[in-house]
């Protein structure tokens, strides 16, 4: 499936994962809005990895540690 | 059978999160390439588990928000409310969802050329099963 690009969720996997959290059984997906998840979940990835990045760009750092991911944390939460 | 049940619920948990640790993984690279930097293990493993939380969340929502508009199946627009909270954000998912709804009417009418031309040798049913299928290979 072209759609996931090169390193994206896989459908079936956002299916489950949401499937494990929802509270009423009865609750489905459809196949649209599983990949829209899965872009969104890409982008969740993505905007946390590139924040951390940029804060450690920010503090000269060449490698990203927990310490950096820990600082943009609180925004990233409050944007999603 | 209740302790069976949560055994299982608890392999399944270990297999998603396996999953998503390892596109993590693959994304997080991208963006090393991208930016040139380094991410240590630990930082992938972070943003892996708050991932699998923000799924929580997200699964969480969007199952009121169907229930809010009295349906049972999630659809694009649940997930475009779940994008509200950031604008450039709300406008790449809109666009995406655009993009589907596009993709999926080109698809019908090639199907409805496909059927009257040879009249439905496979359920839509079927189709969407074998595609299940393929996708399984690649699950990590």
């Amino acid at each position: 499936m072209e759609e996931r690009g090169a390193g994206g969720f896989r459908k079936d996997t956002v299916d489950r994962l949401l499937r494990l959290n929802f509270r009423d059984g009865r609750t489905r997906v459809n196949a649209d809005a599983q990949l829209l998840v899965a872009e969104l979940l890409k982008v969740f990835v993505r905007e946390a990895a590139a924040r951390a990045a940029r804060q450690a760009q920010a503090e000269d750092l060449k490698k990203v540690d927990t310490e950096q991911l820990e600082k943009v944390l609180p925004q990233l939460l409050l944007d999603f | 059978m209740a302790a069976g049940g949560e055994e299982q619920r608890e392999m399944l948990t270990q297999r998603l999160k396996a999953a998503v640790h390892y596109t993590v993984g693959c994304l997080c690279q991208e963006v090393e390439e991208d930016k040139d930097v380094q991410f240590s293990k630990q930082s992938i493993a972070a943003i892996a588990e708050i991932t699998f939380r923000q799924c929580e969340i997200f699964a969480k929502d969007l199952e009121m928000f169907a229930r809010h508009a009295k349906r049972t199946t999630v659809t694009t627009e649940d997930v475009k409310l779940l994008a509200r909270r950031s604008n450039s954000l709300l406008k790449y998912i809109t666009q995406k969802s655009e993009e589907l709804a596009s993709s999926n009417m080109e698809q019908k009418e090639k199907k409805k050329k496909k059927s009257s031309a040879a009249k439905g040798e496979r359920s839509p049913g079927e189709e969407e099963a074998a595609v299940t299928e393929n996708e399984d290979s690649n699950m990590a």
